[in-house]
């Protein structure tokens, strides 16, 4: 178990309610937050190991939350996968523009995201070490 | 062809007038080429008016009484110089229709007039009475026309009773009648004989000279009507040029819609109606070439008024041509389209504006299904794998049919946007380097569980050696992945399906891929509809389920997308074949700005290898995109090309650049080591760049120069890739 702390910021209390058991079995602890401000609120106060995001979100979109955390020290290293139902033909390079490590559009594989979340967390794949061990 | 030349022949078959007179129905032509005047062309012919004048001249010279008749010898208007004792003889005014005013013979025809006709020479004829008259035919060609007859004056003495009502008539006392009547020379035979071949070449000169002169009115009349109806043209402009373009004559129209006046325009060069982009673009010279070249030339675009004010016009040039001869002028029509423009331009707005209308409805209706859609797939994955406890054998059965109906709701989706995204212009492929045989493995293992759960085998064939292809991937498994589902749905269980992948016999630059399935057909009318928009083969039992039936247009969408063609061969009952065609990937295409005369034979073209060799271990697959990145953001994207990977992942990843510029290695290699070293600051990867400088022989076409060139990267990539001969 790494413990590792995951922030799902989504304003669907189903999505949450969906996607906590199964991080949860994969060792992670879950923090929320259903709207921009609490998101920054909650990553400042717990510094979560990954963020997942969505983009429409109550009080500002997830942009406004991406770029937010790009202009605070404390939030700018973690990563952010953003999960959102809007159209990857026009939002997907716009977030990885604003930050975002990857796009997935809602519903996401099951197998991919989790892969794509190991990766940002660095278990298999860590951006500062490349290598095959 | 004058009308003059032509009255003055004789004999001679009308047929060189038909032309003209035929426009006005005024006759027409026969098997024998003989001409058949028209009953009105006769009327006019034989205009008594006309006739009458020449007919008195020469009824007084010569002293007898003559007329007029048509070919069966009725009398046409009346008879001139009549004299009183031979009108009282007959007791009747001869009068328009009545027979022959010369025959004693009641009963018509006139043997002389009939007799005239038919051998075209005059005619004498001699009554019981002992009267002479004389029938001279009026020939027009092989027509008949009439005759004109001239007869003796009758020397018999009138009965008194007659004589009375005579003078009576002609409004003179008996008294002065009779000795009119006593004073009357007849005229001798030998006399009216002579003067019968006079009359003959009168009538006959007077009635060409009559043919000539309606000849000519018709003409005028039709030139004036031509000229009106010209004239009369508001709406359009109508106007003729010389061959170098001057303008010679102008309509209304023309002076309405443009705005010169005759007199200003006559004589200028018809270029002062083009904007002057399109004159320096040489279009009035193209457009005049192109009329003469080919007889024609039509267009639409802006054109300038006198006031230099632009409108829209659409515009047909026609070579002037006699027959067979050769080009004498040119003739314009023009019109003026701005406000039939404008209207197709508002249609066009509205339909876009509806279509982006519907794309937002749908974009907005899409996420706003995959939210449930995301929910329910989370809830019942969860319980699937167990998350939330064990499940029974019927459970997770009736959970998986749940599983596999959200992953159609969410194709049914996709599927929605796309379609709108055909509507708006917005359906966008990215193609780049790729492998027909890994996308068909790749949609092949997607389409595995469907097809297994009706038992369906799926194999794929792909030829070996096959070249890679330029297509977007997603899209290509998209499209394999339509095909594949489709040809399940519809071929019942047992059956089999079968991907290849080989050389597109018609076009070696094109792949040919092919989903055949043992399904149940399809009918030739339906071929033609299954890949329209909605299209859904009926009297299938799995029809209800068969989503939305947008599939195969979105395929069909994204092949012409990428340059190529989608078709089905069917046989019903025995199964369809779907084929598409991909392009080939080129690296001559890809890089053709590269590949100018001007950089080959200067030698600035660069070929660049990018070793990126990991500190320790190899470099992890997951990061290439990562590098590939990178090392995008290091060339001049308008000059330089990154080559998509030429092979699987090794220890060292290697890139390949083709470059341009004279120090483009030096620039782009510093830039390279600077931009790793920001991206991968624990410095576990290390770049190693070499490069070779392409030049070719100079003077060679550019096709040549550019396979030499394309044929050395190959080889260089390869013998680099193996290690053969690196690069330096």
């Amino acid at each position: 178990m790494t413990g590792k702390k995951i922030l799902i910021v989504d304003d669907d209390q189903h999505l949450l309610l969906g996607l906590t058991p199964r991080l949860k079995a994969n060792g992670y602890r879950v923090l929320s937050a259903a709207d921009a401000i609490s998101a920054i609120t909650v990553a400042r106060k717990e510094a979560p190991d990954l963020v997942i995001l969505d983009l429409g979100l109550p009080a500002g979109d997830g942009f406004v939350v991406l770029e937010r955390m790009r202009s605070l020290a404390d939030l700018v290293d973690i990563p952010v996968i953003v999960l959102s139902a809007r159209d990857p033909a026009v939002n997907k390079q716009r977030a990885l523009d604003a930050g975002a490590l990857a796009f997935f559009q809602k519903p996401p594989d099951n197998h991919e995201f989790l892969t794509a979340i190991r990766g940002a967390l660095g278990e298999t794949v860590a951006l500062s070490s490349f290598l095959k061990t | 062809m004058s009308a003059e030349a032509f009255g003055l022949k004789t004999n001679q078959n009308l047929s060189p007038a038909v032309p003209i007179l035929a426009s006005n129905g005024g006759c027409a032509v026969d098997e024998s080429s003989n001409v058949t005047l028209s009953p009105g062309l006769r009327t006019d012919l034989l205009d008594l008016d006309a006739w009458g004048d020449i007919l008195m001249t020469y009824g007084r010279t010569i002293k007898v009484a003559v007329a007029l008749t048509d070919c069966d010898g009725r009398l046409l208007g009346k008879c001139h110089n009549v004299q009183p004792v031979w009108k009282l003889i007959r007791d009747a005014t001869p009068d328009r229709g009545a027979g022959c005013p010369f025959c004693l013979s009641t009963r018509p025809p006139c043997t002389a007039i009939a007799e005239a006709l038919q051998t075209g020479e005059a005619v004498i004829a001699y009554d019981q009475a002992g009267l002479t008259h004389v029938a001279v035919p009026l020939l027009l060609g092989k027509q008949q026309l009439g005759a004109i007859v001239a007869g003796q004056v009758f020397d018999r003495f009138p009965e008194p009773l007659a004589l009375r009502r005579v003078a009576k008539d002609f409004g003179v006392s008996a008294q002065k009648l009779w000795e009119l009547a006593r004073g009357q020379r007849p005229v001798s035979r030998s006399v009216l004989h002579a003067s019968s071949e006079l009359l003959g070449a009168l009538g006959q000169a007077f009635l060409r000279q009559r043919y000539g002169a309606i000849f000519q009115a018709h003409l005028a009349a039709t030139n004036q009507s031509f000229r009106s109806l010209v004239e009369g043209v508001r709406d359009y402009a109508l106007f003729t040029m010389d061959l170098s373009g001057r303008v010679t004559s102008w309509n209304g129209g023309a002076e309405r819609m443009l705005g010169y006046a005759d007199a200003d325009i006559l004589g200028k060069n018809f270029a002062c109606t083009f904007t002057p982009e399109d004159i320096q673009n040489g279009l009035p010279e193209k457009q005049l070439r192109k009329a003469l070249r080919a007889g024609r030339s039509v267009d639409e675009g802006w054109r300038l008024r006198a006031n230099r004010k632009q409108f829209w016009a659409s515009v047909n040039i026609t070579a002037l041509l006699e027959d067979g001869g050769p080009i004498r002028g040119l003739a314009i029509v023009m019109d003026d389209a701005t406000e039939r423009r404008k209207v197709a331009n508002i249609l066009e707005e509205a339909r876009q504006a509806r279509a982006r209308l519907q794309e937002n409805f749908l974009s907005h209706v899409s996420h706003e299904l995959r939210t449930p859609l995301t929910a329910i797939y989370f809830f019942t994955t969860n319980v699937l794998d167990g998350l939330l406890g064990d499940l029974t054998r019927e459970q997770r059965e009736h959970l998986s049919l749940a599983l596999e109906n959200v992953k159609q709701l969410k194709d049914m989706v996709s599927d929605l946007l796309d379609i709108t995204r055909v509507e708006t212009h917005k359906l966008n492929v990215e193609p780049q380097h790729a492998s027909s045989a890994k996308l068909i493995n790749e949609a092949l293992s997607t389409c595995r569980t469907n097809a297994e759960a009706k038992n369906i085998s799926l194999r794929s064939e792909v030829a070996p050696g096959l070249p890679f292809v330029w297509a977007d991937p997603a899209r290509v498994r998209q499209i394999l992945i339509n095909l594949i589902d489709n040809g399940i749905k519809f071929t019942p269980a047992n059956g089999s399906i079968t991907v290849e992948s080989r050389r597109f016999a018609e076009d070696d630059g094109f792949l040919c891929l092919s989903v055949s399935d043992t399904g149940c057909g399809i009918s030739p009318a339906n071929r033609e509809l299954v890949f329209d928009r909605l299209a859904q083969v009926k009297s299938s039992a799995e029809a209800s389920r068969s989503g939305l039936g947008l599939g195969l247009f979105i395929s069909r969408e994204l092949v012409l997308r990428h340059d190529g063609r989608i078709w089905v061969e069917s046989q019903l009952g025995q199964g369809s074949t779907f084929y598409f065609t991909l392009p080939v990937f080129s690296l001559a295409k890809l890089c053709a700005h590269v590949f100018t005369a001007a950089n080959l034979e200067a030698g600035s073209v660069t070929l660049i290898a990018v070793d990126v060799v990991a500190v320790e271990g190899g470099v992890q697959a997951d990061i290439l995109f990562e590098i590939r990145r990178v090392l995008e953001r290091c060339i001049h994207a308008f000059k330089d090309v990154l080559l998509p990977s030429m092979s699987d992942v090794e220890p060292v990843v290697t890139f390949f650049i083709v470059a341009c510029g004279p120090s483009a290695f030096q620039v782009i290699a510093s830039r390279i080591v600077r931009e790793l070293q920001n991206f991968d600051n624990a410095s576990k990867l290390k770049p190693v760049v070499s490069s070779t400088t392409l030049l070719v022989a100079p003077g060679h076409p550019r096709e040549e120069q550019i396979d030499e060139v394309t044929a050395r990267i190959e080889r260089l990539v390869q013998a680099h890739l193996l290690g053969k001969e690196r690069l330096k």
